[in-house]
């Protein structure tokens, strides 16, 4: 594949110590076109190791609005069932520029290993060091090994070495979409986790015809109320959640988005320092990065304040505990004092119930925020929705928040810059094998 | 004429670098831009924007827009950014002149930090 593409697969075999290259023909991605659609194939075509896929979506990295994401296809210890999950903030696209398009990796090491992944080189490297390490701990360590602090991870904390259901794979520092315990995956391979660093170029067929109408969506898309506001608060508001905003603007410092996502879907909370900062804090750890917001808000309903409930949220993301998962078990256990919980979080083993069909991520709300996208069946809306942004390399929140960003558009923008010949049958007949 | 950069209105999303790297190398790339977020103080939630021009390098901070003149000594009491190395060796800003949208940052912003100062 000459275009959008790095025109490789790389297939690690963890229990060999080796690492193999493919060429991403032209063929599969005509007939799968990216993201979870080849993942998919890929797991087929594996089936027999039961592999870990990650795939960057056909867009993913492009100047397509909100083209943010990779995804992790696995078979879930949770659902049973082969599940997507969206990589998020700017690790999604890192991926893509360090060189590889889809990565499958099969076996367990016998000794703790992660994948570093930099400029087209694929190495399995020794992670005796950081075993035992939390999520923060790891993710320092890797970025002062190599002296770049803009090494992208995806890392597993002591939660994914004990092999819990309640594991997540956190991006960088942070928790995120993985509810599926892909993080007990990774740790019972003995992969730590990856890192990521890449230079890349990803060449377009008609470099100008794709931003013509990749501006002329963002100009549609900025034309949305929603533009105006920031964050996690105003989510929340939409949901329903009309107390929630007030509730959590104590601690609220930054709002951040991921790569090209024209809203910012992310919130900082300071913990120990005054949000209202705006100078570089010489506290060296302030706060907690959030975006998941059912967790927020499960935290919230068992009656903490936001800076509890971010001292929460802090300790999932270094112990890489699902935060929903704590805050269900600590619900459960009727503990709603932050002490108790934060004990909580590191003895949590139990995932958080699952809702929808186990394929795709309930991180991202399951109905459309601020818009209105005139659908009937919101459960089936949302289960495509999800399935389109796996496939193209959507953020998947902005993908349930913004109905500019359509089905015809992606597939419009990867025939101008793939070369292809993409339809809406194809895309149908993808969606049809994934979404279970 | 010149860009100029609201980084308490930036969200970090890197829109900026992609659009600036495309101008540069007609691919979608980041390694040629001459804007930059930087992004390395993660954990602090500490954000803002580089912008290499013809003589200067300018840090678009939170607290405000600082200009460093490109061969003037540094302040040996600040500590510099490890990204600044590698922006001063890039072309400086052109403002997108053979573009037909003008500067590619400010058109791609999708929160308008970025605008053109006469």
């Amino acid at each position: 594949m000459e275009y959008l593409s790095n025109d490789k697969i790389l297939v690690v075999d963890l229990a060999k110590g080796d690492v193999e290259e493919e060429e991403l023909s032209e063929e599969l991605v005509a007939e799968r076109i990216g993201g979870a659609g080849v993942n998919a194939h890929l797991y087929g075509k594996y089936a027999d190791d039961d592999p870990i896929v990650l795939g960057v979506g056909l867009l993913t990295g492009s100047m397509y609005p909100a083209s943010a994401a990779s995804v992790l296809t696995a078979k879930s210890p949770v659902t049973g069932k082969l599940c997507h999950c969206p990589v998020t903030l700017k690790v999604g696209i890192e991926i893509k520029y360090a060189g590889f398009d889809y990565i499958v990796i099969k076996g367990r090491s016998d000794k703790p290993v992660y994948l570093w992944i930099h400029d087209g080189v694929a190495d399995i490297a020794d992670a005796a060091d950081v075993w035992g390490k939390d999520v923060w701990e790891t993710t320092d360590a890797w970025r002062k090994g190599v002296g770049d602090d803009l090494l992208q991870t995806m890392v597993i904390g002591p939660a994914g070495e004990k092999g819990l259901d309640c594991a997540q794979v956190c991006c960088n520092y942070w928790t995120g979409p993985d509810r599926f315990g892909i993080g007990k995956l990774f740790g019972q391979r003995n992969l730590k986790g990856m890192a990521f660093r890449g230079m890349g170029l990803l060449e377009a067929a008609e470099p100008e015809d794709f931003v013509d109408e990749a501006f002329e969506l963002l100009e549609a898309v900025k034309d949305n109320d929603f533009m105006s506001k920031k964050g996690l608060g105003p989510i929340c508001a939409a949901l329903g959640e009309t107390d929630a905003e007030e509730w959590l603007s104590p601690v609220v410092h930054r709002h951040s988005a991921d790569y090209f996502t024209p809203y910012a879907t992310n919130t900082f909370a300071f913990i120990d320092e005054d949000p209202a900062t705006v100078t570089e804090t010489a506290k060296p750890e302030p706060g907690v990065l959030i975006s998941d917001i059912p967790a927020l808000l499960a935290f919230k309903k068992l009656g903490l304040s936001a800076l509890d409930a971010a001292k929460a949220m802090q300790a999932c993301a270094r112990q890489g505990v699902d935060p929903l998962a704590a805050a269900t078990a600590s619900g459960k256990a009727g503990k709603t004092a932050i002490d108790e919980i934060l004990a909580q979080v590191a003895a949590t083993t139990e995932p958080a119930a699952m809702e929808g069909n186990g394929v795709f991520s309930p991180w991202c709300p399951r109905k459309p925020i601020f818009g209105d996208f005139g659908a009937s069946d919101t459960d089936a809306w949302w289960e495509r929705r999800q399935a389109v942004a796996a496939i193209f390399g959507i953020q998947p929140v902005f993908a349930v928040m913004c109905p500019q960003l359509t089905e015809e558009s992606m597939i419009s923008l990867s025939n101008i810059g793939g070369e292809l010949e993409l339809d809406p049958e194809t895309l149908d007949a993808v969606i049809g094998d994934i979404a279970g | 004429m010149g860009i100029k950069i609201d980084a308490l209105k930036c969200t970090n999303c890197m829109a900026c670098e992609m659009a600036c790297g495309y101008h540069r190398d007609d691919g979608f790339a980041f390694l040629s831009a001459c804007i930059v977020p930087y992004r390395a103080r993660e954990k602090k939630d500490y954000f803002g924007v580089l912008l290499k021009e013809e003589d200067s390098l300018v840090v678009a901070r939170p607290e405000g827009t600082e200009i460093n003149r490109i061969g003037e000594e540094a302040d040996p009491d600040k500590e510099a950014d490890a990204s600044a190395k590698p922006m001063l060796l890039r072309e400086a800003c052109d403002l997108c002149e053979d573009m037909k949208y003008g500067p590619m940052c400010v058109k791609i912003c999708p929160v308008d930090a970025i605008s053109v100062e006469e």
